[in-house]
Parts: C-alpha cells; sequence; structure tokens
C-alpha cells in the first residue's frame, strides 16, 4: 500500500467534494422542472368532497317565516342557508337564522322526560320514560274532563302561527277549556291594532322598502328586529343601488339603532313625541296642498294643534327640520312611513302608529309601490290567541285565585320576558300542576313539575304562512332535516298523543297518528280549498314538490294587493302624551330598551355563536350595558365600564357603562336578551335583563305592556365592570378605509 | 496602570490560579449551580410544558399582538451574544492585548445567550413538534422552507453564527485544554487528551492555530453583523409602523454590542468576584470596556433620535400614532426608563472614577441592560398591536407565564456559564501567559 | 423517476423561474366586492362564515382577552359627534392581496399564493410563528391559541368538509375553497374546463341579507363581479400599501341633501 501524504489526502476530499457539488448542481438542473413550489401541501385534485343532501323549511327564530335550506351529511345538520326560492328572504338568512344550529344541538337541552323531585324552583329533576309522562298529564288532564273542570286548564304557548296552532285551539276547546293564549314579547299587536283603526285591516301589510324614493322610520329597526329583517334588508339593498334613483332613509329615534346607522340622517326626537312629530309632518302635507283628498279640511282641522312651533318643542326637532322632512315626504315619488322599535312600545304607541299610517294616507302611499300594500290575509293560522299585559295579569290573577290547575306551556318564557311586577312568577306557585312542553330549561320551564322535551324546529314538522306576507299568498311547510338528536318529541306528537290518552271525543276529532299526518291532511284541505279544479289525486305529488320546494305560492293571486282601504281615522287622530312611569326628579333619565339584533328578545341568549356575536352598534360579546351620551356621563362622572346601578319605580339592576355617541342626553338605553338565570350554560348567570325595570304601564288603547315608558335613575357604584367588546379606536383617525380621496394626515 | 493590577504571575501561577478554579469545587459552586439549575426548571420548563400542553395562548399574546415577550426576549439575547465572539474577534485583529484574559469569558457568553435565545424561538412557536420544518431537511414530500422569509434568514443565520462561534472558542481552547490533561489524572485525562486532538506545543502547531484562528477572527465579524442585522428584519420587513424602518439592521447591531459589552462588565465582574480573577482581569479592561460602552451608547442614542426623525418627517398618520403610542401611550414609563438607561446612565462613564470603579460599573453595565430588554419589549409590546385599521387596535400584557420563563432564562443563561466554567478554563492560560513579561532570573 | 435527461429542460427550468409575473397569471382570480352602501353591518355573513368553516367557540374568557376567531368581522367607525353622528361598517376579511405580506413571511410556506389568486392558509403545514399575523396590515389572520373543542353534541354541526384546527397554527378566511373545489369538481364532472359565474357562492356571500357582496372570477371579463368591481365607487382598502387586494369596496354614498 502506497503512502498517502496529509497533503494528498485533502487535495483528494477536495477534488471529491468539487466533484460531488458539480454533479449535485447538474442533477439538479436537469431534473424536470416542478411546476409549483408546493405541491404535496394543496390536497389532491380528485378529492371530492361527500355529498350533502339539502332540506327545505322554515326558520324559527323570529316570527318573520324566512324559508331556509338545511345542509346535511351523513344525518347531521352542517349549515343553514336561506331558501333561495322563498319569497320572504330570497336565499338570504340573518345571523339568528343561522344559529339556529345551536339549538338543535345545543349541549343543554333537555334530553328526556323529567318530573320534579324537590320543591318547585329547586331544579331537581328525574327522568322517566315518555309512557309514564304522557299517562300522568293525560291522566290530569282527563280527571278534569271527567269532573267537568276542564276549564281550569290553561294553554300557554309562544307566538305559534300555522296549523300547530289551530291544532293547540281544537285541542283545548276539545278538551272543553277556552283556556288558550300566547304570550309573545315581539307580537307587534300595537302596530296590528293601529292598522285596524287606520285601514280596517288587522294583518300586516307589506312594506315595499325596495321601491320606496324616501323611508321615514319612526324607531322600526327594520334591518335589525322589525317584522322581518331579512326581507327589509332585502328592499333596503335594492332601495341603496338596485335600482337607477338611490333611495334615502331617515331614522327617528332616540337611540341610533342598526338602521338608524345606515340611514342618511338620523334624528333623536324626544322618546314617545313620534305621533306628534307624525302628525307635525302630516299637517304640513294637507296645508301644502299635497293631500288633495275629498277631506283635506276634515284633516285641516283634526291636524290643527299640531304647529311647528309645538312639533319642534315637543320632539325636540328642530322646525326647519320637520319642514325639510314634510317636503321630502311629500315630494318624494315613493315614501314610506314605518312605526316599530320604542315608538311602538310606549303608552301611547297605537296612537303614534296611527298617526305614522296617516302620513302614508296622506302622501297617497297606499296601495302603490314603494308605499303601504295590503296583503290578503295569510293562507293559514294568524297568531289569534295573543295576549298582553292585561290578559297576562288576568291571568295571573285567575292564577292566584286558583281558577287554574293544570297550566300547560309551550314555547314562552313569561318569567323572562314579563315584569316581576306583573306577578307572574308568584301566581305560577299557586297553580297545583305546570307542564312544560320544552326545548330548553328556561326560567318558566324550570317552575314546571313536568316537562316534555320538544323537538326544536329542525327536528319537527309544522308549517307556516308568513306576516307580513309579500303581496301573494306563500306558505311553507316545516319538515324535520335530521333524526332525533335525543328522546324527545314534537309537540304536535305530543298532543296528539295526549288527545288518544284523554280519551272522549278527542281521538275522534284529532285522529292523526302524528304532527306529519296532521299537517299533510291540513295541506289537502288547503291544496282543494284553494284550488277547486285541483285533482285531489294529485296531492302527494303537489305535497312533494311543496316539500321539496319549501315554499308553495300563488303567483296569480286574487285579492292581493293594490286595494287601498279608506283610513278611518280623521277624527281619531290624536297622538296622545307619552307617560312614563316614575317622577321626573327623581328618575331623570327615561330608559330605552330594546331588542337585540342578535340575541332578539333574549331567545338567543342560549346559541353561542349568538353570544359570541359583537353587538352590531357597540361590538359587545356576551354581557349586558348600558348606553349613554358621553356628554351625560361626563356630567355625572362616568367613565366606560364603570358599574351603574339602573333604579327605576319598578326594579334595579346593575350594569356596566358604555359611553354610546349617538343617543340623547336625556335617554339611557340598555337591550334585552341576557340577564336569564336559567336556560343553560351560554345564557345562565350573564348580564342582566332589563325587563325588570319596566314600570307596569300599558298603552292606553290595546293594553299592551309599554316597555318603553320608564324613567330611571343611575348611581355610579364606584366599581368597575368588565365589558367584552372587540373594537380597538371606533375612529378612522384619517386613514384610508372608508373613503379612499381622504388621505390619512 | 498596569495590566496586572496585584503584581504580575508567574507562569506556573497562571497554570495554578486557572486551572483551580476548574479543579477544585467547593460547596459554594454547588449551591449556586443547584438553585439556577432549580429556577431554571421551575421557572423557565415547567411553565414551558404547561404551555406545551395549552397552547401559545398561555401567555398574554392575542389576535392584535402576536408576538410577545418571548420574540423580545430572542432579540435580547441575540444581542446579547454579540459582544462576546464578535469583541473578541476585533480585538484579536487589532492585536490588543487587553482582550486575552477576558475573551473566552466573552465568546461563552456568545455561546450560552445564543443557545438561550434559539430555547425562545421554541417557546415562541406554535407547534414545537413541527419546528424542524423551518429547516431544509430533504424529505419525501419535497417540502422546502421559504427562503423568502426573514425567519428562513435567521434560522440560517443564527446557526452559522453558532457553528462559528463554537468552533472559534473551541479551537481557542485547545492549548488550554492539553494544559488541563496535562495536570489531570484518570478518565479527566483521557477526556481533555481528546479534547486537545493531542495538543503538544510545537511549534508548527501554535502556527496553525495562529492562522486558523485569524481566519476565524475575521470570518466571525461579518457574521455577528449579520445576525442582528437579519434578526431586525424580522421586524422591519413587516410594513408594521413602527417597525418598517430602514435603520433598524445598524440599530440592532449597535443595541446588540451595546447590550452586550455591558453584558461582558456584568461577567467580568462576576468571575473576579467569584473566581478570584482579580490578577487577570483588571482596571484596565474596564476603562477599555466603558470608553466601549460610552461609544455605543451615543451611536445608540443617536439612532434612537434618528427614528424619532424619520418618523415625524414621513408624515403619515400609521408612523405618528405608532410613535404617539410608545412615548405617551401606556408604556411610556417604559420607554423612558429605556431613554434614561441606555442614553443617559452611560453618560457617567466620561468619568474615570466610575469607569474605574467595578461596583458602580456592574450598576451601569446591569442598567444599560435593564434599558436593553425594555428597548426588545417596546419594540413588540408598542408597535404590532396598533398597525393600521383603528378598529382592530388592540393592548398586549404578558402573562405571569412569560414573566416566570423570562426570568427562568437568566437562570439557563448562568448555568450553562456554570458548566462551563468547570469545563474549559474561563481565561485562556496561554494568552494570558503571552502577555507576561518575560521572566528573567535576575529580575 | 427520471428515466431520460433532457437537456432542453435546463434552459426550460431558467425561463419559467425568471418568467416575470408568475403570479399575474391565475388560471382564475378569484374576487369579491364590497358595497358598503348596501352593508347594513347585520354580521349575517360573520356568523355564516362561522358555521361554514368551523370557527371555534372561545367563550367569554378567551373572548376578553382578545383570542376570538373571526375570519370575517365588521369594523365600525364613527364620524362625527352628536347629534350629528355616524357610524359606518366595513366587513373586514382576508384581502387575498396579490402582493400579500403575509406569504413572504412564512418560514414553511404554510402561506402561499395559489394559481388561482388565493392566499392560502396550509394548517397542516403552519408551526405558528405567528409572522404572517404580524405582517398582516388587515388583520385578519387568526390564531389558535388553544386546542378549541366543542360542547357535545355541538361538534356534530362541524363542515366535514373543512378541518378543524389544533391548537398553535394561523386560519384565515380561504375565500371558502372547499366551495371552489367543489364547484370545481362539479365542471370537471360535467365535462366543462371551467367554472361557470356565480357558481362559487361563498358562505359570507351567500348569507348577506342586503346582496352587498359579489364573487366571481375576475379573469372573466363578464362576469358578475369584474362588472361590479369597476364601478366608479370602487376602492381598495389601505391600497397605498400596494398589496394589490382581490377585495374590492364600493364606497358608500353620502348624499345629504
Ligand atoms: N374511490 C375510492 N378509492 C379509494 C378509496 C376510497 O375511499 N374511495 N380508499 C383508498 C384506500 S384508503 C384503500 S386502503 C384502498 C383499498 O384498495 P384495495 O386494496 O384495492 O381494496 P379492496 O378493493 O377492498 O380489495 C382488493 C381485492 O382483494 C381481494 N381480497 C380479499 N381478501 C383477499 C385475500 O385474502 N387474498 C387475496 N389475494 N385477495 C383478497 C378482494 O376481493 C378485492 O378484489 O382504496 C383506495 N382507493
Ligand atoms: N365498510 C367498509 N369500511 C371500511 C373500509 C371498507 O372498505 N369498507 N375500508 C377501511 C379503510 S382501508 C380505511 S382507510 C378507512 C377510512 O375511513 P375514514 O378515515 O373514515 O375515511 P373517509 O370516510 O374517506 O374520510 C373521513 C372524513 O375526512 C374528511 N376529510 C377529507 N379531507 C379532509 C381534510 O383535509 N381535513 C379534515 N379534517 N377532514 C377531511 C372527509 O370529508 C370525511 O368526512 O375505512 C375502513 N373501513
Ligand atoms: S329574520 Fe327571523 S325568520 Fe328570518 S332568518 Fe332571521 S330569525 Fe329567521
Ligand atoms: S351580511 Fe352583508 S350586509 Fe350584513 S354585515 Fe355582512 S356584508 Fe354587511
Ligand atoms: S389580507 Fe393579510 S392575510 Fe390576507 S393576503 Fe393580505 S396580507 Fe395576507
Ligand atoms: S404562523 Fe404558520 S402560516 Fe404564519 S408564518 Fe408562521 S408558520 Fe407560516
Ligand atoms: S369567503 Fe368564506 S372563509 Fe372567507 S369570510 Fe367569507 S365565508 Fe369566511
Amino acid at each position: 500500500m502506497s503512502k498517502i501524504s496529509r497533503r494528498d489526502l485533502l487535495q483528494y476530499i477536495g477534488a471529491g467534494g468539487v466533484g460531488t457539488g458539480a454533479g449535485y448542481l447538474f442533477a439538479e438542473a436537469i431534473k424536470r422542472p416542478v411546476e409549483f413550489l408546493i405541491p404535496p401541501v394543496v390536497p389532491p385534485e380528485d378529492y371530492s368532497p361527500g355529498v350533502a343532501t339539502w332540506y327545505n323549511t322554515v326558520c324559527n327564530q323570529c316570527s318573520a317565516g324566512c324559508g331556509i335550506s338545511v345542509r346535511t351529511r351523513e344525518g347531521r345538520a352542517k349549515k343553514i342557508e336561506g331558501n333561495p326560492a322563498h319569497p320572504v328572504n330570497q336565499g338570504r338568512l340573518c345571523a339568528r337564522g343561522q344559529a339556529g344550529l345551536n339549538a338543535l344541538y345545543n349541549p343543554d337541552r333537555i334530553r328526556a322526560p323529567l318530573k320534579r323531585v324537590g320543591e318547585r324552583g329547586d331544579g331537581a329533576f328525574e327522568t322517566i320514560s315518555w309512557d309514564e309522562a304522557l299517562t300522568q298529564v293525560a291522566g290530569r288532564l282527563g280527571r278534569l274532563k271527567i269532573e267537568d273542570r276542564a276549564d281550569r286548564v290553561q294553554l300557554l304557548t309562544g307566538g305559534i302561527r300555522g296549523h300547530l296552532g289551530e291544532l293547540f285551539e281544537q285541542f283545548i276547546t276539545l278538551l272543553g277549556s277556552d283556556r288558550y293564549a300566547q304570550y309573545d314579547f315581539t307580537y307587534p299587536a300595537n302596530l296590528r291594532l293601529a292598522n285596524r283603526l287606520s285601514f280596517g285591516i288587522e294583518h300586516l301589510p307589506y312594506y315595499d322598502i325596495a321601491n320606496c324614493d324616501f323611508l321615514l322610520s319612526f324607531g322600526a329597526d327594520y334591518l335589525g328586529t322589525w317584522l322581518s329583517p331579512v326581507h327589509f334588508s332585502l328592499g333596503y339593498g335594492q332601495l341603496r343601488q338596485g335600482r337607477e334613483q338611490r333611495g334615502r332613509c331617515i331614522q327617528i329615534e332616540p337611540r341610533m339603532s342598526l338602521s338608524g346607522a345606515n340611514a342618511d340622517e338620523w334624528i333623536a326626537a324626544v322618546p314617545g313625541s313620534e305621533g306628534v312629530l307624525a302628525l307635525g309632518i302630516a299637517r304640513i302635507l294637507v296645508a301644502d296642498g299635497t293631500y288633495t283628498g275629498s277631506d283635506r279640511d276634515a284633516w285641516q282641522r283634526a291636524l290643527e294643534p299640531y304647529s311647528g312651533d309645538r312639533v319642534a318643542a315637543a320632539t325636540g326637532v328642530a322646525l326647519e327640520r320637520v319642514q325639510q322632512l314634510a317636503a321630502e315626504f311629500g315630494s318624494s315619488k315613493a315614501s314610506l312611513a314605518i312605526g316599530g322599535g320604542a315608538a311602538a312600545a310606549g303608552t301611547n304607541a297605537v296612537a303614534s302608529l296611527v298617526a305614522v299610517n296617516a302620513l302614508n294616507h296622506l302622501a297617497g302611499n297606499l296601495g302603490q309601490p314603494g308605499g303601504i300594500i295590503f296583503n290578503s290575509a295569510p293562507v293559514f293560522g294568524s297568531a289569534t290567541r295573543h295576549a298582553g299585559l292585561t290578559q297576562m295579569t288576568e291571568l295571573a290573577a285567575s292564577m292566584q285565585d286558583g281558577a287554574i290547575e293544570v297550566l300547560l306551556l309551550h314555547d314562552t318564557n313569561p318569567i323572562y320576558a314579563m315584569p316581576d311586577a306583573a306577578g307572574f312568577a308568584d301566581a305560577m306557585a299557586a297553580v297545583p300542576t305546570i307542564v312544560a312542553m320544552s326545548s330548553f330549561m328556561d326560567e318558566t320551564t324550570a317552575m314546571a313539575d313536568l316537562i316534555l322535551p320538544t323537538d326544536t324546529y329542525l327536528e319537527a314538522w309544522g308549517d307556516d304562512a308568513p306576516e307580513p306576507g309579500v303581496g301573494l299568498p306563500v306558505a311553507s311547510i316545516s319538515q324535520p332535516v335530521v333524526a332525533r338528536v335525543y328522546d324527545t318529541r314534537s309537540v304536535g306528537d305530543i298532543v296528539l298523543s295526549l288527545a288518544r290518552r284523554i280519551g272522549f271525543e278527542l281521538p275522534v276529532a284529532l285522529p292523526w297518528a302524528n304532527t306529519k299526518e296532521f299537517i299533510k291532511d291540513a295541506w289537502k284541505k288547503l291544496y282543494t280549498e284553494l284550488d277547486p279544479q285541483a285533482d285531489a289525486a294529485d296531492f302527494e305529488e303537489f305535497w312533494l314538490a311543496a316539500l321539496q320546494a319549501g315554499v308553495w305560492g300563488r303567483v296569480e293571486a286574487t285579492g292581493g294587493p293594490g286595494d287601498a282601504p279608506a283610513p278611518s281615522t280623521i277624527p281619531d287622530i290624536d297622538a296622545a302624551a307619552a307617560t312614563f312611569a316614575g317622577d321626573t326628579a327623581e328618575f331623570p333619565f327615561i330608559l330605552h330598551p330594546y331588542l337585540s339584533a342578535t340575541l332578539f328578545d333574549g331567545r338567543g341568549a342560549n346559541l353561542p355563536w349568538l353570544q359570541e356575536l359583537p353587538d352590531q352598534m357597540t361590538s359587545v360579546v356576551y354581557g349586558s350595558w348600558i348606553e349613554l351620551n358621553p356628554a351625560t356621563a361626563g356630567e355625572l362622572g362616568i367613565r366606560d365600564g364603570d358599574l351603574i346601578e339602573v333604579e327605576s319605580p319598578a326594579g334595579s339592576i346593575r350594569a356596566p357603562a358604555y359611553l354610546f355617541p349617538a343617543i340623547e342626553p336625556g335617554v339611557v338605553a340598555m337591550p334585552f336578551g341576557q340577564g336569564h338565570t336559567a336556560y343553560g350554560r351560554y345564557a345562565q348567570n350573564r348580564g342582566v335583563n332589563p325587563v325588570q325595570l319596566v314600570a307596569l304601564q300599558s298603552d292606553q288603547q290595546s293594553g299592551e305592556l309599554a316597555w318603553a315608558g320608564t324613567r330611571v335613575k343611575l348611581r355610579n357604584t364606584g366599581e368597575r365592570a368588565r365589558v367584552v367588546r372587540n373594537d380597538g379606536i371606533s375612529r378612522t383617525l384619517g386613514r384610508q378605509i372608508l373613503h379612499p380621496e381622504e388621505n390619512h394626515a | 496602570m498596569t495590566m496586572f493590577d496585584h503584581g504580575q504571575p508567574t507562569y506556573a501561577e497562571v497554570n495554578r490560579d486557572v486551572l483551580s478554579s476548574m479543579l477544585e469545587t467547593g460547596p459554594r459552586y454547588w449551591m449556586l449551580l443547584g438553585t439556577t439549575m432549580t429556577i431554571a426548571g421551575v421557572c423557565f420548563f415547567m411553565p414551558w410544558i404547561y404551555q406545551l400542553i395549552v397552547g401559545v395562548g398561555a401567555a398574554g399574546m392575542n389576535r392584535n399582538a402576536l408576538w410577545g415577550t418571548y420574540l423580545s426576549n430572542f432579540i435580547f439575547w441575540i444581542g446579547l451574544s454579540h459582544s462576546g465572539t464578535l469583541l473578541s474577534a476585533v480585538l484579536h485583529i487589532t492585536n490588543s492585548q487587553w482582550r486575552k484574559s477576558i475573551y473566552r469569558s466573552a465568546e461563552a457568553m456568545t455561546l450560552f445567550s445564543l443557545m438561550t435565545a434559539a430555547l425562545f424561538v421554541m417557546v415562541h412557536v406554535g407547534r414545537l413538534w413541527f419546528v424542524h420544518w423551518s429547516f431544509p431537511i430533504p424529505n419525501p414530500m419535497g417540502l422546502w422552507p421559504n427562503f423568502r422569509s426573514p425567519l428562513m434568514f435567521d434560522v440560517m443565520a443564527i446557526t452559522t453564527y453558532l457553528t462559528a462561534s463554537s468552533i472559534f472558542i473551541y479551537m481557542g481552547s485547545v492549548p488550554d485544554f492539553a494544559a488541563v490533561r496535562d495536570v489531570s489524572t484518570g478518565i479527566r485525562r483521557r477526556l481533555y487528551t481528546v479534547f486537545s486532538f493531542g495538543w503538544r506545543g510545537t511549534a508548527r502547531e501554535w502556527h496553525t492555530l495562529g492562522a486558523a484562528y485569524m481566519f476565524f477572527a475575521v470570518f466571525v465579524i461579518p457574521l455577528a453583523v449579520s445576525v442582528h442585522s437579519i434578526v431586525s428584519w424580522d421586524f422591519a420587513l413587516s410594513i408594521v409602523p413602527g417597525l418598517h424602518h430602514t435603520i433598524f439592521a445598524p440599530y440592532f447591531v449597535c443595541g446588540a454590542i451595546y447590550s452586550g459589552t455591558a453584558g461582558i462588565v456584568t461577567v467580568m465582574y462576576m468571575l473576579r468576584k467569584f473566581m478570584n480573577f482579580e490578577r487577570y482581569i483588571g482596571e484596565k479592561h474596564l476603562d477599555y470596556l466603558g470608553k466601549l460602552l460610552l461609544v455605543l451608547s451615543m451611536l445608540w442614542t443617536y439612532i434612537n433620535i434618528l427614528e424619532l426623525f424619520t418618523t415625524w418627517y414621513s408624515g403619515t398618520s400609521f408612523e405618528m400614532e405608532a410613535l404617539d403610542f410608545r412615548m405617551f401611550g401606556f408604556y411610556a414609563p417604559l420607554y423612558w426608563e429605556m431613554i434614561l438607561f441606555c442614553a443617559f446612565v452611560p453618560l457617567l462613564m466620561l468619568f474615570r472614577k466610575i469607569r474605574l470603579s467595578w461596583n458602580k460599573m456592574l450598576v451601569v453595565s446591569i442598567l444599560i441592560n435593564i434599558g436593553m430588554l425594555t428597548e426588545r419589549f417596546i419594540i413588540v409590546a408598542t408597535s404590532q398591536p396598533r398597525k393600521f385599521l383603528p378598529d382592530a387596535f388592540g393592548f398586549y400584557f404578558p402573562s405571569w407565564i412569560e414573566f416566570s420563563i423570562t426570568f427562568g432564562s437568566f437562570a439557563i443563561f448562568t448555568t450553562l456559564f456554570l458548566i462551563f466554567i468547570k469545563w474549559v478554563p474561563a481565561v485562556s492560560i496561554y494568552e494570558v501567559k503571552e502577555t507576561l513579561k518575560p521572566l528573567r532570573r535576575d529580575a | 423517476m427520471r428515466s431520460e435527461v433532457d437537456m432542453s429542460n435546463v434552459l426550460d427550468k431558467l425561463r419559467e423561474y425568471s418568467k416575470p409575473g408568475y403570479y399575474d397569471e391565475f388560471d382564475y382570480h378569484w374576487t369579491m366586492t364590497i358595497d358598503l352602501d348596501r352593508c347594513t353591518g347585520c354580521e349575517a355573513c360573520v356568523v355564516a362564515c362561522q358555521a361554514e368553516n368551523n370557527l371555534p367557540i372561545v367563550g367569554e374568557e378567551r373572548y376578553a382577552e382578545a383570542r376570538e376567531i373571526k375570519w370575517i368581522r365588521i369594523e365600525r367607525y364613527w364620524e362625527g359627534e352628536f347629534p350629528d353622528v355616524k357610524l359606518n361598517f366595513i366587513p373586514m376579511l382576508c384581502q387575498h392581496c396579490d402582493e400579500a405580506p403575509c406569504e413572504t413571511a412564512c418560514p414553511v410556506f404554510a402561506t402561499y399564493h395559489n394559481q388561482d389568486g388565493l392566499n392560502t392558509q396550509i394548517y397542516n403545514r403552519c408551526i405558528g410563528t405567528r409572522t404572517c399575523a404580524v405582517y398582516c396590515p388587515y388583520e385578519v389572520r387568526y390564531f389558535n391559541w388553544f386546542t378549541y373543542t366543542w360542547d357535545e353534541p355541538l361538534e356534530q354541526q362541524l363542515n366535514p368538509d373543512v378541518s378543524v384546527r389544533e391548537k398553535g397554527v394561523m386560519e384565515k378566511c380561504t375565500f371558502c375553497i372547499q366551495r371552489i373545489r367543489m364547484a370545481k369538481d362539479n365542471a370537471k364532472d360535467d365535462g366543462r374546463r371551467r367554472v361557470r359565474d356565480g357558481e362559487v357562492v361563498p358562505a359570507c356571500v351567500q348569507s348577506c341579507p342586503t346582496e352587498a357582496m359579489s364573487f366571481g372570477d375576475s379573469n372573466d371579463p363578464d362576469s358578475k363581479v369584474s362588472q361590479v368591481m369597476n364601478s366608479p365607487r370602487g376602492y381598495k382598502v389601505l391600497e397605498e400599501l400596494n398589496t394589490v387586494p382581490s377585495v374590492i369596496y364600493l364606497k358608500k354614498v353620502h348624499d345629504d341633501v
């Protein structure tokens, strides 16, 4: 073996290294070009996502009646989208509608029938079988019927529309009771009454926002919570950019709502003075000759008291502004005035809404495109058993008196949604038997002796005819989109099986095996009634088609829109002053509660997606807050996040302060929705419930709770409280974010 | 003033003094080591493990401030690493004799602060278990890192710097390893035989070492400069107001050398105090380091003024807002603390009396490093939570986990250093001997 | 792997890599328009995205710590003072910048630009350095600070077409890439070469009650989105940063009479 010197070794290593490097570089260079640098991180082209099945049904998160399409995969609901064929929402959906999945798969659903074991309200229940539960309820009801005391059975449900409401109606009547009431905090009873007074038609008309040129809203948050927000949002989009001429929107309300934020002008009028403002405008419309009707003189006389000065003084809106509004309202091709929110929840709400209606009449908007178009009555089942404060107080009194032996509850939560002072909770204590048919353990359900867990709307059969309608007869079927998640039953099935178990004439009159049969039968009747030529044999086909489409409607509608009934309101026109509970000196602020655009009246509070959805106007999540004008706060020495005690004649609550730039100085605002003492992990013990501040006052004409008619006082507790919000600085600081022509300075 | 304040030692004394610090270990050492290791375990590793289990959310970062103390500590430790190898190399090239007794420890500082910095990268990332993906490791998926990313520059720069620094310090230690070998027996002797590569001290060996050492000294300087430039680009290559500054690379390098030099003063003090190196680390060192610090502080101040000026001159809302928040917002006290400690306190070193006082210099050097730690924190905490969209402005405050891990990192550094001084002569024996005046019998 | 050696590849490869505007010619250029004159800030899109893309429910504590995850959020900007005060809304989501600052930042290519002009996010590849989010001027990248779980049985609503992310990874709007892939897949099954206009509808666009958003391929001059984006009201947010966003906003009209 020859000797290799160190120098040689180094040379060999060097040469080897260079050779290896060169070889590598060469190999690299002649490599087939890689098309993309990172292909393996992209899933393979052939991967095909699984096939989904879509079911059409109806949203039940508010009473607008939007059509929904639920995407399911492997038997589970994955996503709720709007049903494009449904004329109410045309494929669109609001945040609440989409969060319906959280109700279906809510971890705090009641999973099996429960029987109370401890004291009432302790929350101690034991699980029992359906058979046992139904036997007990049927036995109790049957015994009352035998004893001819069935009139001591009270059925209390939420605002149920469609044939299900009729089923309840029949059931309770067959049982021998007349006691069926629906308590729905958001039911537009005042609006309906005002419409009846104004137009002689109670069911809600079509508000043609899409085609109107000048939209004057008195407190109606049509983009957030009023009647049919998705439909109105569609209309709003159309009004803004969907046509040749961009329409204008004015919002009159003491605290800026989502609709106020989107209006071209937001006008803060004194709370409760909306009717006066409307009549002030009306007076100008009549005076300046915009209104040319034959009864012009009568109008003129009736409106005499609403002189400019008086209106300006009463509303806090400058005279010129009122005149401008009147001029624009009168001269726009299509103008539309609507009223809602707090304006429809004062002691003078009906009068105010009648005044708003008068504006539409005077401007000649009735039956006109872009105005108020009258719907034919809903195809079926408009809610008719609505109970306002008056009826509910009477009911509470009957319960106290021992006139009620069995209280059947379904999908309503008066303990949460009525002021304590109404005494409903106390009255419930006097009822011997309370049966709740409910999906969730809300405050009212928690007081029951027996709980029958119900399907959510995504698991059950039903139907709905939306109100306000869309100008033509429309109805949709609700169908289960997935198999039941738990051992629950649909409320219709419960009623039907109770009927079977109670006996007498009930099983004969309510012969259906289940809700599906009942609904199908109802639709069969509808099918032949609405179209006498229809061949009953084709029903099956029609049924399937309706199920598939998720909506049924008739375009060539008879007696549809266009008929403008003459208003009968001239002599009644009188914007009565709103009264507020509480002495002005002691309670210097007017409380302006409002429906939350995320949690609504509180029913959304158990849905985590909605709890985590920042409030549109304040970005607050997961809690309550009280809004006050920064100037007011400054005077009171209140900073953002100070814990404030809000006291009204009716009660007191504590919530952190939120300095809100768009609220009148004399007003403090608070959203409904939080402050649940039950209702599952996402809702319970979170925030406060402003309903507890509301004094027991009602509208002078309708008897509805005037939830916007209370005064409060504020006290800074000196403590700090957390407001979870996700905004940083809500000013652009001159940056190019909204207006590109603006240069950042 | 001479190199040796306490009289020139003999060659034998040098050997004895230095080697005894390695070979004779008293209970004080073990107690210290035990303490630092416990602190490292309890304050650094336990919270880190907790964080690994629950997620980085254990720290205080949020959607507006996605970088926090982990990254600011990372810059701090990288910065601290700078005066070791870099200073040693520069001084070697310029043939500064006073370097010889301090450079070994300084280089060790480089090594250990780099390691601590690397640890912070691992604490920072969301998925530690995949951190190796940031290395270009050939793999069947053909996945490759993104060399456009400043983070990749970081990975490359830091690994290179760490490797080069390791070689540099090792190479310089070979003759000393031989010295250890020569005085030891048994296993230690065999170990150091390997460490010293069979060093015999021939003229040829000395010659080769000298050449190689010089080569590395030259090689390491641009590396050191590049490392902190690149770290600065993690920030400056973003378009975040307050970070997107061209001055950032020199700013970071200057800051790094500044804090590193201050770090050396601190370590020198400790070595002198606890390892009885008074004879080798003298006032002359202190004086030179003090002057260097003074120059660096003024450079640092200049760059800070420049930053203010360019921000003001740009006139953009973004930059002004960022600066406003930095100087007058929540973290303003920290900002002014930094200015005080890094711009004003060092001016004290204009006075010779202060420069020559070990205790005073210790205080100054520690204050400088507190200031520099703050500087890094301010960089991450005040800029990125307030970028372009005011609605998305946020706020960052570290969680207790971050405080704990930050504290623990000093214990890790100290632990590594304590272990080091028992394995490697902390003062270069042969180079100190080079500085001794030749001993003459008649002297 | 390679059977033959073709020297012409060397040149091809060189050309390929040195070709300017490699990223300019996308197969598709998915683009979104948002008309701020229609958008009401209703946040239907926010929930739609949460539902479609398996965004976690983080809970109050995490929310308070600003650890929420919302791929699309509505930013609010007040103007003026009471009583002449206005509130403007602007939906903010990943702008799918053609010159995306986030892409250069990622050390591992977990975020990159694909041939459809999308800024994609590969969860599996992400190591969680969060650099991309720091670099993003729109602050639309959200980090998984924890592994989020769903209270049983809420997990049953998770979309199987979208992976659930674990702690330590970054996420953001993908323009609903699963829907894009589905549409492409359908087109392929139908023997079509390209997806039709309107075939891809991201969840947020689908839900929007005011029809403020439109989505489509801006490479196709006839597509709806191409028409809308050419509106004189069109602008890009923070355009001066030169990120070249694929989201085009239409300015709100302020016509105070
Ligand atoms: N479209 C589609 N393609 C897929 C997949 C998909 O989900 N969809 N999945 C992929 C996956 S994950 C896999 S593992 C592959 C599986 O792909 P393959 O391995 O092709 O699986 P099979 O078709 O189940 O079985 C192969 C054959 O083995 C035969 N066989 C059964 N028992 C025995 C035995 O004891 N001895 C012998 N010799 N033969 C036997 C069966 O009769 C059958 O013909 O498919 C892949 N391809
Ligand atoms: N009856 C029967 N059973 C079998 C077999 C059989 O032949 N017959 N084969 C067996 C074999 S070999 C196998 S491999 C298994 C396969 O069983 P699984 O692993 O269950 O396979 P898949 O059903 O194909 O895919 C599971 C889910 O992953 C989702 N998915 C797709 N891509 C992604 C992604 O990127 N991220 C996330 N998070 N999810 C994604 C899909 O939508 C799907 O819902 O089945 C076994 N079981
Ligand atoms: S408006 Fe009402 S019905 Fe329509 S989607 Fe929203 S919650 Fe459902
Ligand atoms: S859904 Fe449409 S209108 Fe509502 S916030 Fe989103 S973009 Fe705006
Ligand atoms: S918006 Fe942000 S995340 Fe989206 S592409 Fe642009 S820089 Fe990247
Ligand atoms: S967080 Fe993930 S996607 Fe973002 S830069 Fe780091 S590795 Fe890349
Ligand atoms: S495009 Fe898809 S991923 Fe992006 S914000 Fe909209 S819904 Fe979310």
